[in-house]
């Protein structure tokens, strides 16, 4: 049924959502796969510590690099890098779509030509992004807590589920800047390649601020230094670094319908 | 005028350095068919989607129901149907999906008069629009104008695509509409499109109002054209000054002369030179609005 914004836009995003569910879980099931081998051969760390440091910066998960350890290998392996990668590609999608994409497609106007507000509009949007995000982070701890089940892997669902929000989280912030931009500017392409821009800068900052002076004042302002600092897969998650992701995410998406309110719509 | 439905109050709406309008003032009165005219890249289309607050004015205003389109703005779109000139639907929906979709976003807890109007015009609603032609397309953008009873109606060259059988059927539904207390307001590019149906028309060209006037006071401005061949040319400015008479163009040993009034002086005239053919005919109104915009054109 057709009852809101909100429920076309999700309806929308079905056939995108299987093809992330898959590609989530599929990641999930194959290097879950291989962590028996990995586990039962302690060389791998020692060969691994002779990583130079910055390598390690870019592989490392909240705590110290550790191949063996169910949460050192799952940090490794999914969180530092492909898990954020997925869902913000996924949400970052979803957050361009919502305005600039129906916009460049037209539709904008037809819907603008009913007697919704904008504001409401673009609130709905933000809805189905936040509501699509946490449904592809059900499918990621699910297919982790079946994974981790069927391999013993020695981690709590808690500890599991407290680093798929915090990558939840992370990703509904750039889904939400990338609805803003998109709000603002009404072009698609310029929005993905903001939203991306600014997420690979502040995982480069967050990554190399253990190596860089300079950094380590600023990584306070990079979302990807909060994504991972309370080190969830080890000791869940701490207010202090979940509350800056949520706010990043409220922030951006509050400010989005004021940004599509003031200005021409369809032009150019 | 208060008993406005429409009123366009010196709007002006610049783009950057482009121009879109300059200035535009005109109303449209409830129950009226108001045809919005002017070649294409003129400004409807802007000053259209200044009336639904899609973009904002730099200057002016306009009213509807009494109501500032800014400031109301929904309550404006609530009882105004609208028909974009640039329609674009969702591929992956029908028709149907489409009048759903449309009417729990304006509160309707039915389709309205969607599936009767579908019939008239002959649409499925059923197939996704990804399947339709061009012509079908339009008539899914007019069902969605229509089947909320809009007490306005708005529409940007809603004619386009439709075969001739069908922009009857259209016209018909706009005269209902108009019967049913509904005010139209109608783009095109072509005055015949609409001098049928249009009550009063306005011509805009390069953003600017040229004219506003009733269809009835454009007809009583058609002229015979009247084209004379002659074996020499008369002389130029031969047939200036004479009353009722005016020469609009020359070609070769052809002058194309327009006659308001009685015939008699320009017969006068031309039996002074040697006539080898005369042609005449009635000027329809597209003939006096092209030559009211090459007056306009002189002006500048």
């Amino acid at each position: 049924m057709l009852t809101s914004v909100a429920v076309k836009t999700l309806r929308d995003l079905r056939r995108g959502f299987l093809w992330w569910s898959l590609g989530l879980a599929g990641m999930v099931a194959l290097m879950v796969a291989v962590y028996p081998t990995v586990r039962d051969n302690p060389a791998l760390n020692r060969f691994v510590e002779q990583y130079p440091d910055t390598l390690k910066a870019f592989i490392g998960f909240g705590g110290a690099v550790d191949y063996t350890s169910a949460a050192g290998y799952l940090g490794s392996e999914l969180f530092s890098f492909m898990v954020p990668l997925l869902l913000l590609l996924a949400a970052i999608g979803a957050g361009a779509r919502a305005v600039a994409g129906e916009e460049e497609a037209g539709t904008l106007e037809l819907l603008l030509s009913c007697p919704v507000s904008r504001r409401r509009l673009v609130l709905e949007k933000l809805a189905a992004l936040a509501v699509e995000t946490t449904a592809l982070g059900v499918v990621l701890v699910v297919s982790l807590w079946i994974g981790a089940r069927a391999v013993s892997m020695d981690v709590s669902l808690a500890h599991l589920a407290a680093a798929t929000t915090s990558a939840v989280l992370l990703a509904l912030a750039y889904g939400a800047i990338a609805l803003l931009v998109g709000a603002a500017t009404g072009r698609r392409a310029l929005t993905i390649a903001v939203a991306a821009a600014l997420a690979v800068a502040a995982f480069l900052v967050a990554s190399l601020a253990p190596l860089v002076g300079a950094l380590d004042i600023v990584k306070e302002a990079s979302p990807f230094y909060h994504y991972s600092a309370s080190d969830p897969l080890r000791h869940g998650l701490a207010a202090i670094h979940a509350l800056p992701l949520l706010a990043l995410a409220a922030v951006a998406g509050l400010l989005a319908p004021f940004a599509l309110e003031r200005r021409d719509v369809g032009v150019g | 005028m208060t008993d406005a439905l429409v009123s366009v109050e010196r709007l002006t709406k610049r783009y950057g350095t482009a121009r879109g309008v300059v200035d535009l003032s005109f109303d449209v009165r409830p129950g009226e068919v108001f045809g919005f005219l002017g070649p294409n890249g003129a400004g409807k289309t802007t000053t259209i989607r200044l009336l639904l607050d899609l973009i904002r004015p730099t200057t002016g205003r306009v009213v509807a129901f009494g109501r500032d389109v800014r400031r109301s703005s929904r309550e404006v779109r609530a009882r105004t149907g609208y028909l974009s000139g640039d329609l674009r639907l969702y591929e992956r929906l029908t028709p149907r999906e489409h009048l759903r979709y449309l009417a729990s976003l304006r509160g309707l807890p039915h389709l309205g008069d969607g599936e009767a109007i579908a019939e008239r015009l002959e649409l499925e609603l059923d197939r996704p629009v990804r399947a339709l032609s061009k012509g079908n397309r339009q008539k899914v953008g007019i069902l969605l104008a229509l089947f909320h009873r809009p007490e306005l109606l708005v529409l940007d060259e809603p004619t386009s695509g439709l075969d001739p059988l069908m922009q009857q059927a259209f016209y018909a539904l706009l005269r209902e509409r108009v019967a049913a207390g509904g005010t139209i307001f109608l783009s095109s590019h072509v005055l015949a499109e609409v001098q049928h149906v249009a009550d009063r028309v306005a011509a805009i060209r390069e953003g600017r109002l040229e004219l506003v006037d009733t269809v009835e006071a454009l007809r009583s401005r058609a002229f015979t054209r009247v084209a004379a061949t002659f074996r020499a040319a008369p002389p130029e400015h031969a047939f200036d000054g004479l009353p009722g008479i005016r020469e609009l163009e020359r070609r070769n040993g052809t002058v194309l002369l327009a006659l308001s009034g009685p015939a008699d002086p320009l017969v006068k005239a031309l039996a002074t030179y040697e006539v080898l053919t005369l042609d005449s005919h009635e000027a329809d109104l597209e003939d006096v609005f092209l030559d009211l915009y090459r007056e306009g054109g002189d002006a500048d």
